[in-house]
């Protein structure tokens, strides 16, 4: 199971439509939720209808919380994600069996039955997680707290049986063509990445789009892509591996 | 796919009918709600038995729950579970389950009314009715004053079992103080303790909630299971119960039998200190009482064959 996270506080301005690329993501088979963080002000209505687009088009969930909430509305969502995407699956061999027919309207034994299929399958199935940071310069002050969100996210995903790793990115990233960067590459274990963000260019760019293609890319070839990973070389090694030991 | 219901709920007298089971049960008041549904108390039609009925939000989330409540069902013998079935409203089909209704004050309230005194007792009957949930093979998970429900002498039950998973599956539902994550003081998988220190986490906030509140300000990756015990250690309010309360948060029972038997030992046995010369107070008081009883009696007999 492939999930990406957005966590973001505004509007993207620049390439291409997030809500686009989310859909694209979705045709790849993987789901993309959408948390808008915001502390002070507000996170405006372009952006709060930006954020529901985005998590629509990539068929999964979206809120707008402030920092406390934030690593418990992650773990949330990305549980429940979890259990739609097996539940989904689960109603389509359901329809297979019974010929029609969703879990809602199964006898009471029935029901019992498949949900029991489902939780089990939600707990042991693998499943990666990318972290999509909005490192804007109005992110800045939130990303301490994003960070501690992404450790205790992991905490949960290394309780279930199933295997989990996740990566985390940002955006934007150094030149303009670097449209993201990787932070924390396929990991099932964080203890030993001592600080995730390194040195950020805090830039007013929020190429949301753009950089939701990279990590599609990502997902499907382990790289963000030949023609920028030697443009962005330097800065990116900098960025994720200056900072961090494993 | 989701299935929500009017802000609202339902108002007293409305008829709740199983669609699948026919029984039908009169709402006579909401009990509370939460993320997953909304509580009534009702009784069922022409009988006075009274029953609380939990309405779901989602058809997935309730049956994960009513499925946990089946299996205990099998192993306990004042079961909790009475019946699940559907309910058609005006938004549709409806999930609902029927469970035992269960009167009392959540902790934190009870122990505000009656005393800390009574932490004792009633810490007493939680862990026994854990250590029976985790000799079936369950963590409870959601460990917090909101759903530990105590009657006016001291008897527990748990409520909400949205959050209990199978031993050895990773926690559902948790509530940041009573998660032993939360702390730095371990994973997120549902071990036996894992419902302990949560349940050392209640005591500390029952005894101090001011300094535990302090102490989960702090910044998360400084955050720690030490500051738990440092805190046990600054208050003499906690002094009966400390050595118990450092092995739980360390995590250092071997099973929930093992916790049991420590605590009584400790609110009952010959170290118990403040808990003890309480008890030592009662005897006076009843020696009184029951001296006076005498007097009565002998008044009474007195006045009989006069
Ligand atoms: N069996 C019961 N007897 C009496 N009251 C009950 C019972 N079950 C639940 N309640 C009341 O209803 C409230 C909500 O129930 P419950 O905790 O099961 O809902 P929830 O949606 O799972 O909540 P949460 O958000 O805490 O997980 C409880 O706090 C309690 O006050
Ligand atoms: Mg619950």
């Amino acid at each position: 199971m492939k999930q990406i996270l957005l966590i973001t506080d505004g509007c993207s301005n620049v390439g291409e439509s997030p809500v686009m690329a989310a859909a694209h993501a979705l045709a790849e088979g993987i789901v993309v939720n959408v948390v808008g963080v915001l502390d002070y002000g507000t996170i405006g209505e372009l952006g709060a209808f930006e954020i529901q687009e985005i998590a629509k088009a990539g068929g999964g969930l979206h809120r707008i919380v402030g920092t406390p909430q934030l690593a418990q509305t992650m773990q949330m969502m990305t549980r429940k994600t979890v259990v739609q995407t097996i539940q989904q699956a689960v109603n389509k061999e359901i329809q297979h069996i019974l010929g029609g027919g969703s879990l809602e309207e199964l006898p009471p034994d029935k029901r019992s039955q498949v949900v029991e299929v489902v939780d089990e399958l939600a707990e042991t199935s693998s499943l990666e997680v990318a972290l999509l940071i909005d490192a804007s310069a109005s992110m800045k002050p939130k990303l301490a707290a994003v960070e501690e969100a992404i450790r205790d996210l992991m905490l949960s995903l290394k309780a279930r049986a199933g295997a989990s790793r996740l990566a985390v990115f940002h955006f934007p990233g150094r030149g303009s063509e670097e449209e993201v960067v990787l932070d924390v590459n396929w990991t099932s274990d964080l203890d030993g990445v001592r600080s995730m963000f390194g040195r950020l260019q805090m830039k007013g760019a929020t190429p949301t789009g753009p950089a939701l293609l990279k990590v599609i890319e990502f997902f499907q070839y382990g790289t963000l892509g030949n023609n920028q990973s030697w443009k962005g070389h330097t800065g990116q090694e900098e960025g994720m591996l200056g900072d961090y030991v494993v | 796919m989701v299935t929500t219901l009017s802000n609202a709920g339902y108002p007293p007298g409305t008829v709740i009918t199983g669609k699948w089971r026919k029984s039908r049960y009169i709402v006579e008041r909401t009990l509370g709600k939460g993320a997953n549904g909304r509580v009534y108390l009702v009784h069922r039609a022409g009988v006075r038995q009274r029953y609380a009925l939990k309405v779901g939000y989602d058809a997935l989330d309730l049956q994960s729950e009513i499925n946990v409540l089946s299996a205990l069902k099998e192993q306990m013998h004042n079961a909790y579970l009475v019946e699940a079935d559907d309910h058609q409203d005006s938004s549709g089909d409806v999930p609902f389950y029927v469970m035992r209704y269960i009167e009392g004050d959540p902790l934190h309230r009870f122990i505000g009314r009656r005393g800390k005194e009574w932490l004792g007792l009633v810490g007493l009957n939680l862990l026994e009715k854990l250590s029976l949930l985790h000799a079936s093979g369950y963590v409870f998970g959601d460990l917090k004053p909101d759903n530990v429900m105590v009657s006016p002498y001291g008897k527990v039950e748990l409520i909400d079992y949205g959050g209990v998973s199978s031993i050895g599956r990773s926690v559902k539902q948790f509530t940041e103080w009573y998660d032993r994550g939360y702390w730095n003081a371990g994973s997120r998988t549902g071990d036996i303790s894992y419902d302990l220190f949560s349940f050392a986490v209640m005591c500390i906030q029952v005894l101090d909630e001011k300094a535990l509140r302090e102490a989960s300000r702090q910044l998360p990756q400084t955050r720690s299971m030490t500051d738990l015990v440092m805190l046990v250690r600054r208050n003499p309010a906690f002094k009966p119960y400390a050595a118990w309360l450092n092995k739980a948060l360390a995590g250092e029972f071997a099973d929930s039998r093992e916790a049991l038997n420590q605590w009584r030992g400790s609110i009952r046995g010959p170290s118990a200190g403040r808990a003890r010369s309480r008890q030592q107070d009662t005897p006076r008081w009843l020696r009184n009482a029951f001296a006076l009883s005498l007097f009565i009696l002998a008044c009474t007999i007195f006045f009989l064959f006069r």
